[in-house]
């Protein structure tokens, strides 16, 4: 070690420390990425202005609970006292305006590294394509996760303190304790899947933001006109051509075992078993176009 | 003690379609600092990509210190360094959270990494600057930082293509003792390069390849020196000399100055010194001045790609 000092200090040049300690593999890596991936999207690490918007989402998300409870809390004494503003299984629907922080967050953690060419960079480390897929998808579906959990977790503990028997709130509605994270999940992935593939194809964030939310309001439009104008029990089927709305049929088998008796698939023959099976092919097109994209490694 | 050399190739051949980029490369490169020469689209990066294990060779084989890259390519990455020749770095983000992330990517623990990039960002000389965005970084501090992400991991064998583009003459001689010194620390370089003269200052050891083919391989001053010529002035009989040469095996040709300059093919310049001086000695000639001229890389470059 030599030094160079003087009156105010010294200059240390300390080398060279080679590394001896652990090192990981490729699931250690994927899950740095993955780590790497939800900072960002959460704009931890970065500029003020880059943190705002999820939390700001995720606190407008929470806004019914908290009306609820509230509502909750001020009726707690009146005959209504049931009286719910919003159901768990609507919740889970407010959920799906999460598709706009897909569309802001999924392009902004993966076209960057096309765009500045950092993929060279991760993929000299010990990764390999199929694990920055997943590591990507599952950022952006981690978040979706939580930010429609959480403010789920708001409304059952905020009900369950305003309400006249706190235990038996709870043993009453004990099932939505599966039903909202399963309901929640299946909404999480198919929303990260399609945001992150749609991402893949560009470098550029605008195009592909702009690209997810077309993806999705434009079926949800055009089906929501023919299913207007239409005979309903020919055209039925088509609801699940939403590809906005179609995790929501999903949800409904988790929380009815049926589809909704009110929703557009009422009536349509295996009406459920449809929406499942195009639910997968989304995520099977959505994944099939990820490994592609990402089969050479440089991308 | 592992002994193996930094990577060995076998009869190694990649084309893409029609094109090849490597033609039947066979070539076993020691440790310490190497440079990998060729022109512009001569298959260096090419080459990068295969030792990383990137792409698959059309055929034959790639061992890095001793891993058979194919067999195995994310044990041979675990031990390698990277730094690629373009632009490849998120301007949002800071040299510190970058180096360290992909340190953790890497395998390294999270505080280790964080440590890590932080001993490497101050060894490449951006300790004040780390914390820095690196969209505000000139392109030197970028070059550094490509170099600094390269050796977070401590990788046994860093892979650097051309790392001095771009950079004024000051920051190229200040990347280049970046590098020389990287031997010191024990961690094996190949430079790739069109630029012979950094090479020439950095290396040991010569890799050159044109056209995907490889031209030579072999340590730097033993490839100097056997480029060398020397420098005879016998004033007035130099077709008689040129032709005493020719029967030695030795080709020699007039300069301006009216000097001889003589060349062998693989001969030192001592053992061409010698030869030279025993000719003149034997017919008499009346030697003015005989001495040695040390070749460039760039001369032996082409001529050996001259002669192909």
């Amino acid at each position: 070690m030599s030094t160079a000092s003087g009156a105010l200090g010294a200059v240390y040049d300390r080398g060279y420390r080679p590394y001896e300690g652990p090192r990981g593999g490729r699931r250690e890596g994927a899950f740095a990425l993955y780590r790497a991936s939800i900072r960002r999207a959460l704009g931890i690490r970065r500029p003020w202005r880059q943190k705002v918007f999820p939390w700001v989402l995720l606190a407008i998300a929470t806004i019914p609970a908290i009306i609820n409870v509230g509502i909750g809390y001020v009726t707690r004494d009146q005959p209504r006292a049931d009286f719910q503003f919003i159901t768990y299984r609507e919740y889970v629907g407010v959920s799906s305006a999460l598709l706009l922080f897909v569309a802001l967050t999924a392009p902004d953690v993966v076209c960057p590294d096309r765009r500045h060419r950092v993929l060279p960079l991760i993929f000299a480390r010990p990764l390999v394509g199929s694990d920055y897929v997943l590591a990507k998808v599952g950022a952006i579906g981690t978040i979706l996760f939580a930010f429609g959990l959480i403010p789920q977790v708001v409304l059952f503990v905020g009900q369950m303190l305003v309400s006249k028997g706190a235990l038996n709130y709870f043993t009453d509605n004990a099932e939505v304790l599966w039903k909202v994270p399963i309901a929640v999940l299946l909404l999480a992935v198919y929303y990260a899947a399609i945001g992150v593939a749609v991402s893949s194809l560009t470098s550029r964030r605008i195009v592909a933001g702009v690209a997810i939310l077309a993806l999705a309001l434009v079926p949800s439009v055009i089906t929501g006109i023919l299913l207007d104008s239409g005979d309903r029990n020919g055209t039925g089927v088509l609801a699940v051509l939403n590809l906005l709305a179609l995790p929501l049929h999903l949800r409904d088998l988790v929380f009815l075992g049926h589809t909704d008796p009110e929703g557009p698939l009422n009536g349509v023959h295996y009406g459920g078993l449809l929406a499942v099976i195009v639910y997968c092919v989304v995520l099977a097109t959505s994944f099939g176009i990820l490994f592609a994209r990402y089969r050479r490694p440089e991308g | 003690m592992d002994t193996s050399p930094s990577f060995a190739l076998s009869g190694l051949t990649k084309s893409f379609g029609a094109v090849t980029a490597l033609d039947d490369l066979t070539v076993t490169v020691p440790r310490g600092s190497v440079g990998l020469v060729g022109a512009n689209g001569a298959g260096k990066t090419t080459m990068f990509r295969l030792l990383l294990g990137l792409i698959a060779p059309t055929k034959g084989r790639i061992e890095v210190r001793g891993q058979d890259v194919q067999a195995d390519p994310i044990a041979a990455r675990s031990r390698l360094g990277f730094m690629p020749e373009h632009d490849c770095l998120p301007p949002d983000q800071t040299a510190a959270d970058l180096v360290a992330t992909l340190g953790e990517m890497s395998g390294l623990p999270t505080r280790a990494a964080r440590q890590r990039a932080s001993d490497v960002l101050d060894l490449v000389g951006l300790d004040e600057a780390r914390f820095r965005q690196i969209e505000g970084f000139s392109t030197g501090m970028r070059q550094r930082t490509k170099l600094a992400q390269a050796l977070v991991a401590d990788p046994e064998l860093v892979l650097l293509d051309e790392p001095t583009a771009g950079l004024d003459p000051i920051g190229r001689q200040e990347m280049l003792d970046l590098v020389k010194r990287l031997g010191e620390f024990e961690i094996s370089v190949v430079l790739a390069t069109h630029l012979l003269d950094d090479v020439q200052s950095v290396c040991d050891h010569v890799v050159m390849i044109d056209g995907g083919r490889l031209v030579l391989s072999g340590p730097t001053t033993q490839l100097l020196e056997r480029a060398g010529t020397v420098r005879v002035d016998v004033e007035g009989l130099n077709d008689v000399l040129t032709a005493a040469l020719a029967v030695r095996g030795l080709t020699s040709s007039v300069l301006d100055d009216g000097t001889l300059e003589v060349a062998g093919e693989g001969r030192s310049t001592d053992e061409l010194l010698d030869c030279v001086r025993d000719v003149v000695a034997d017919m008499q000639l009346p030697l003015h001045s005989l001495s040695t001229r040390h070749a460039s890389l760039d001369e032996v470059f082409l001529r050996t790609a001259g002669e192909r």
